[in-house]
């Protein structure tokens, strides 16, 4: 309070002139902050790492082998297929819409690759851009039947779940499943690429650095432009807490194999999202659709281009999602996106704090819940625990996720936060 | 009924001027014949009943609605405007009734809301400081614009749509209600607001149900009465030409129930501030 009063008497900042805002400055400030947004439902990743706890000591306790490096490293592996769905489903959510064709999608696009590919022996990088861009066709035809139509997203997915499974029959027909070849990049990409030491730890180092820069400079440039910014002191503590962590879950997974290259794609996808839709344009106006469609369209945003983006990169992650998944497994086959895929990709979404009901969200709420999903499955398979339970506890766990949501969507409200 | 009084205020430049103006619905004439003329730097009030003709007026200038026939002439050039955006282009900003903010996003994205600045790498730091600009220059009292919209009560979420209007430099300003669902502090704030933004030279024209504020900031009174126009009055005429205009009748509910308080009461006249 002091410090405020006193930069208040020299120049307060073009920010900081209403008196009436409590300035959180430093830690104590922070955790004031973080608890408030808390309170008033602005959960953010805080149901994720309670979760995650959760999960963890419950497994831990019941098998050590949870949390060894095999199983992570496994556990890694796995999250990254169903990742790359649960990222497309954070698209269409941010605009309120949904799309519960993508397990289909990522099967029929599997299907398109092993018959491109293995069957009509096309080159593995065109059958791939193929697979990419059926997906991306039929992202498209939601959107124009979403735009022109008025058809709700709801129900030309859920038609396209059917349609799009028949049509990954169809190509699959006579022989049920295609195996992939042993050995060749795209199975190898899937199932035992790990990035080396050395680079492992590079990249963690630069990531830290990278954020530490990134936030630097801005912090530079509101000071210059008269704007509260965040002190040195902070940001570099921040940059080292991130390395730091970072540099020891890489020397954690460096005991077993080491990081998948297929996660490091993975994450690699998240972060381009997320600046996609908090550092673009476009991120902007997926917001803005989500938030309120009509005042959307008077300030003068394209709200049919910006579902068409969002219905097209939906189904597109979905397909590349079915592509790694197939290579994962070293075979496109009849089930493959059949299941709980579906409603995994959609559970990751929410549970990692991306709404249903549009306008808010982000990209880490894909890596962070499917994280959370796939610990859940990976901890009961450990447990040999039959498959009928296992769909029991995860709808339970996804249940849960979606009451949060929801609890949190009226406290946000009733707190005027929206 | 039709005063002379549009003569008197045109010492500013016409920055808008309607003639004969008309739109109808299938059978339903909206509007029959409307002129208007706006100057810079003068609030010109738009009143009449329900159903009078106003919304669909601002529509037509947003560029929601074509005109059936008439010409609008915006800074001395006859223009068409066919879309929200040829409206916007020309200098003409809405303040919709609903304000459509984004509660979702905070106050520097909703009023960029598709204008950002750098569309593939947000300039947050310079629209920061436009904001704040905007927002100080009509001494806006929003405590920090880092806040999603949700947080603002109604009358910081008016400022914000105003501010919002302010952005492209229009140089006329349409208010549908500003102050329909204000308390009375924030509808002082409002009204303060748009003495402010006349002052800097703007024309507006506000769209209210309320006598009290137009009265209050207009510099003229349009009344219009099933879509035609029916008169011109300075804010200091009396209540009951106002009302008679706008019902088109002298002897109406207003004019009947001012009578019988008259009467029961002894010296007291109409309940005015």
């Amino acid at each position: 309070m002091n410090g405020d009063k006193e930069r208040r008497a020299t120049s307060a900042p073009l920010d900081r002139a209403d008196e009436r805002i409590r300035h959180d400055a430093g830690l104590a400030g922070a955790t004031r902050a973080f608890l408030d947004r808390v309170r008033s439902g602005d959960l953010g990743a805080l149901p994720v790492v309670i979760g995650l706890v959760i999960i963890c000591t419950a497994f831990q306790s019941l098998n050590p082998v949870f949390l060894s490096s095999n199983n992570l490293v496994n556990l890694l592996f796995d999250c990254s297929t169903v990742g790359v769905i649960a990222l497309g489903i954070v698209c269409v959510l941010m605009v309120g819409e949904i799309d519960l064709s993508v397990g289909s999608v990522s099967g029929f696009a599997s299907a398109v690759v092993g018959v491109l590919w293995v069957n009509m022996e096309w080159p593995a990088w065109l059958a791939i851009f193929a697979g990419l861009v059926v997906g991306g066709a039929i992202g498209a035809l939601y959107a124009v039947l979403f735009n022109r139509f008025g058809m709700p997203s709801f129900v030309s997915t859920l038609a396209g779940l059917l349609a799009v499974l028949g049509l990954q029959l169809y190509l699959l027909g006579s022989t049920g499943s295609i195996n992939l070849p042993y050995g060749s990049p795209l199975v190898n990409f899937g199932q035992t690429l790990v990035m080396s030491p050395a680079v492992a730890y590079t990249l963690a180092a630069v990531t830290g650095a990278v954020i530490f820069a990134t936030a630097f400079r801005t912090a530079a440039r509101r000071k210059r432009a008269g704007l509260s910014a965040r002190s040195l002191g902070s940001l570099l503590l921040r940059g080292i807490v991130i390395t730091i962590v970072l540099e020891l879950v890489v020397y954690y997974l460096n005991q077993d194999r080491g990081v998948p290259w297929m996660f490091g794609l993975f994450v690699a996808l998240v972060v381009a999202m997320n600046y996609a839709l908090t550092r673009t344009k476009w991120g902007r106006s997926m917001n803005a659709v989500g938030g309120n469609r009509e005042a959307a369209r008077r300030a003068g945003i394209n709200v049919r281009r910006t579902h068409m983006t969002a219905f097209v990169l939906c189904a597109t992650f979905a397909a590349a999602g079915g592509i790694l998944s197939a290579a994962r497994l070293a075979s496109a086959s009849q089930q493959a996106g059949t299941g709980d895929v579906n409603l995994n990709a959609i559970a990751a979404a929410v549970i990692g704090g991306t709404s249903l009901f549009g306008g808010r969200g982000s990209a880490y709420s894909a890596l962070l819940g499917i994280i959370v999903i796939q610990s859940i499955a990976s901890g009961l398979t450990l447990l040999d625990l039959s498959s009928s339970l296992r769909y029991m506890i995860t709808g339970a766990v996804l249940a849960v996720a979606v009451i949060v949501d929801s609890l949190a969507r009226r406290s946000r409200m009733s707190h005027g936060r929206a | 009924m039709t005063d002379p009084v549009s003569q008197s205020n045109s010492r500013n430049g016409l920055v808008l001027s309607l003639r004969g103006i008309s739109k109808s619905f299938g059978a339903v004439s909206a509007l029959t014949k409307i002129d208007l003329d706006v100057h810079a730097g003068e609030v010109v009030a738009l009143v009449g009943d329900n159903g009078a003709g106003k919304s669909t007026l601002v529509k037509i200038l947003a560029g929601v609605h074509l005109p059936d026939s008439g010409t609008i002439t915006f800074c001395g050039e006859i223009v068409v405007l066919d879309d929200p955006a040829a409206s916007l282009r020309l200098g003409i900003a809405t303040v919709f009734q609903d304000l459509a903010l984004c509660e979702n996003l905070d106050v520097v994205a909703n009023i960029f809301l598709g204008r950002e600045l750098d569309p593939w790498r947000l300039d947050e730091v310079a629209m920061e400081i436009r904001a704040w600009t905007l927002l100080n220059e009509l001494s806006a009292r929003i405590p920090s614009v880092r806040e999603p919209v949700a947080s603002l009560s109604g009358g910081q979420r008016q400022t914000v749509a105003i501010a919002r209007s302010l952005l492209l430099e229009p140089k006329l300003i349409l208010l549908d209600e500003p102050t329909a669902a204000l308390g009375v502090a924030q509808t002082a704030e409002v009204l303060d607001l748009i003495e402010r933004v006349r002052d800097r030279g703007l024309a507006v024209v506000m769209i209210s149900h309320n006598m009290e504020d137009v009265r209050a900031v207009a510099d003229r009174i349009v009344v219009l009465r099933l879509g035609r126009n029916n008169g011109i009055f300075h804010p200091d005429a009396s209540n009951q030409e106002l009302v008679s205009a706008i019902t088109g009748a002298s002897n109406n509910a207003v004019s009947r129930r001012a009578e019988r308080r008259q009467g029961s009461r002894e010296h007291s006249g109409e309940p005015r501030p």
